[in-house]
């Protein structure tokens, strides 16, 4: 592995070269598709080699029973955010002891796509990937909405809110002005939830112009107000479902690391 | 009958297996990854001072169940759920010839379930009639995702499945469990997804459909099926160890739980062996909703759910008579082997 001092000789050497921050940076945006959180959050990227303009990223997941489906998003989507990186021309991303690690490896650094690489699987990974962004997006949706109620605003005002309504409160963009009353009040909110909300919601394809209604019922409808309390409780059940295979995962990739220690 | 708060609280573990993983068995990698991601559910959630070696683990024989379940009363009956995985397992991992073998040494302890596999066709509907005739089954534990030669699972909205469920409903056959749990394969089709237990439970009202591990990672889906029919159950295995080593998890998860399906639609389940209910099951009874759970749900994990839980809803299910097998209990020789005959309460003279 590269370190630190590695690091900072590589910038100096050229400014647009790839360097162990930025890659890390790229990797955050990797989530696990099933809890949504990032890769690195997560603990699953074991080592990042960085030889000029090549990068070579590894990483484990909790179990060698991990879905393959998710093992390849997760490699796909590392190899495609540092390829995006500046100054890198190849990437190899490297998944250990998973019980498809070298057709998943082969299939992603070879650039087949799924189907090419399980040819016995039933069609690609799309359809796996949008249902669970919907349902990232459900559990966002709900943090977004909690933001809201704290802040006093009543469900009716939240169900009516459209995409346009929300606005950077101020240069810095952290906090957001949500308008109400057609724009004659507006309340002070962390933009945080709301933003990392909309980015689901536009990638889902729920909302794409301002005039969309902000918030959807998880079937990606307006909310109407009499259910609003049902949506919010299919939204927290959401977080619970992600939080709790989170738990399952935490522990699982616990176990293994003593395992394989043991082992070793 | 594990004692809380000076009361008993009957209970009927509805999820156990007696499985044989030994190297011996096992024709085919999956078995061995199978019996491996096992272990490390085992190891994940369960105390480090119970928990087994790897080669126990794989086969650990009738004896042990036996004491493992009963010896402490933790479990006072028990429900078989097969795990056939022929094409890992020479013998099978876990099938309803191997756990008969114990529930005919003790059938007043022990529940025998069957399976079905509509990959099977007409000898697979033969297979379950003769289950039927033979053992009297009530329920049959289903495992979508299992292979079958090229085949890496079906669904229970199948056209297929639909023939068998109705051979089910025909023969009385009125449970049925379904293995719904975490994602280990196959590939990207999801057969884990809890989606077809909707279209089979609306289209089988008079069957009782039980998403076992309360479809973890899918408790979403899950529970809003289950909201919308009513004859959708949730088996607690997998969850219930949560109360051990993550009891915020597990106050949240029982909380949503109550609050989507009532507490007249969940069964406790050890999944034994993942999980010992000699020290599991006073983990869950002994669990507490955290003060926030309890206020933002308005639900309890009180005496009354504990023992609908624990037991009354499994009796309800298999039409069990909790106060006759307490009167079988006081003298069976499970009772008389671990000395629990006055566990039981006085001999049946007394009573009354």
């Amino acid at each position: 592995m590269t370190d630190a001092r590695d690091t900072d000789e590589t910038i100096d050497r050229r400014a647009d070269a790839p360097n162990r921050e930025r890659v890390r940076e790229a990797l955050d945006d990797v989530t696990d598709p099933e809890l949504d959180r990032s890769i690195v959050e997560l603990e699953y990227v074991d080592a990042i080699e960085i030889d000029d303009e090549r990068v070579t990223v590894a990483f484990t997941l909790p179990t060698a029973w991990c879905s393959p489906a998710f093992a390849w998003m997760m490699a796909v989507d590392a190899r495609d955010g540092i390829e995006a990186l500046p100054g890198v021309t190849e990437t190899r991303v490297i998944l250990r002891d998973h019980m498809h690690d070298e057709v998943i490896n082969r299939g992603v650094n070879e650039r087949l796509s799924f189907e090419e690489t399980f040819p016995d699987a039933d069609g690609g990974v799309d359809a796996v990937r949008a249902e669970l962004d919907e349902k990232a997006r459900i559990a966002r949706q709900y943090d977004a909405v909690e933001r809201l109620l704290e802040a006093g605003l009543e469900p009716a005002q939240i169900a009516a809110l459209r995409v346009a309504d929300v606005e950077p409160a101020d240069e810095t963009g952290d906090v957001a002005a949500v308008y109400l009353r057609d724009r004659a009040l507006a309340v002070t909110v962390p933009m945080e939830p709301i933003e990392s909300y909309l980015e689901k919601a536009e990638a889902t394809g729920v909302v794409s112009t301002p005039d969309d209604a902000l918030f959807r019922t998880p079937e990606g409808e307006p909310i109407d107000p009499e259910s609003f309390d049902l949506v919010h409780r299919r939204g927290r059940l959401a977080t619970v479902n992600m939080s709790g295979q989170g738990g399952i995962c935490d522990g699982l990739r616990e176990a293994r690391q003593q395992r394989l220690a043991v082992d070793d | 009958m594990y004692q809380h708060d000076g009361e008993d609280v009957f209970v009927i573990d509805a999820h156990v297996h007696l499985w044989d993983a030994s190297e011996e068995n096992i024709t085919h990698d999956g078995g061995e990854q199978f019996i491996q991601c096992f272990y490390d559910y085992h190891t994940t959630f369960t105390p480090d001072d119970r928990q087994w070696d790897m080669d126990e683990y794989r086969k650990y024989g009738q004896e042990r169940m036996v004491e493992d379940l009963f010896g402490n009363a933790a479990a006072d009956v028990a429900i078989f759920q097969p795990t056939y995985l022929t094409d890992f397992y020479d013998e099978g991992f876990n099938t309803t010839e191997q756990n008969a073998e114990l529930a005919l040494e003790y059938p007043e302890r022990f529940v025998l379930n069957g399976t079905f596999d509509p990959r099977d066709g007409k000898e697979g509907l033969e297979y379950l009639e003769e289950l039927h005739d033979t053992y009297d089954i009530q329920g049959v534990k289903l495992y979508t995702a299992e292979w079958r030669d090229e085949s890496k699972g079906w669904r229970l909205d199948d056209e297929e499945a639909f023939r068998f469920l109705e051979r089910c409903s025909d023969l009385g056959i009125e449970n049925i469990h379904a293995h719904k749990g975490p994602t280990i394969r196959p590939l990207n089709r999801d057969a884990f997804d809890v989606k077809d237990v909707d279209d089979a439970a609306s289209s089988f009202p008079e069957l009782n459909f039980v998403v076992e591990h309360v479809g973890l990672p899918r408790l979403d889906d899950f529970c809003w099926i289950a909201a919308q029919e009513t004859n959708v159950y949730g088996g607690l295995a997998v969850a219930a160890p949560f109360a051990q080593n993550r009891p915020g998890k597990f106050s949240e998860i029982v909380s949503e739980l109550l609050w989507w399906l009532g507490e007249d639609r969940l069964l406790f389940g050890s999944d034994y062996a993942l999980w010992n209910p000699d020290w599991l099951v006073e983990e869950v009874i002994e669990a507490e909703l955290t003060e926030e759970h309890r206020a933002e749900y308005g639900v309890e994990w009180d005496l009354e759910t504990k023992k609908k839980v624990m037991g009354e809803n499994a009796a309800e299910l298999y039409d069990i008579d909790v106060e006759e097998k307490k009167r079988q209990f006081r003298e069976d020789e499970i009772s008389q082997q671990f000395d629990l005959t006055d566990h039981y309460g006085e001999p049946a003279a007394a009573d009354d």
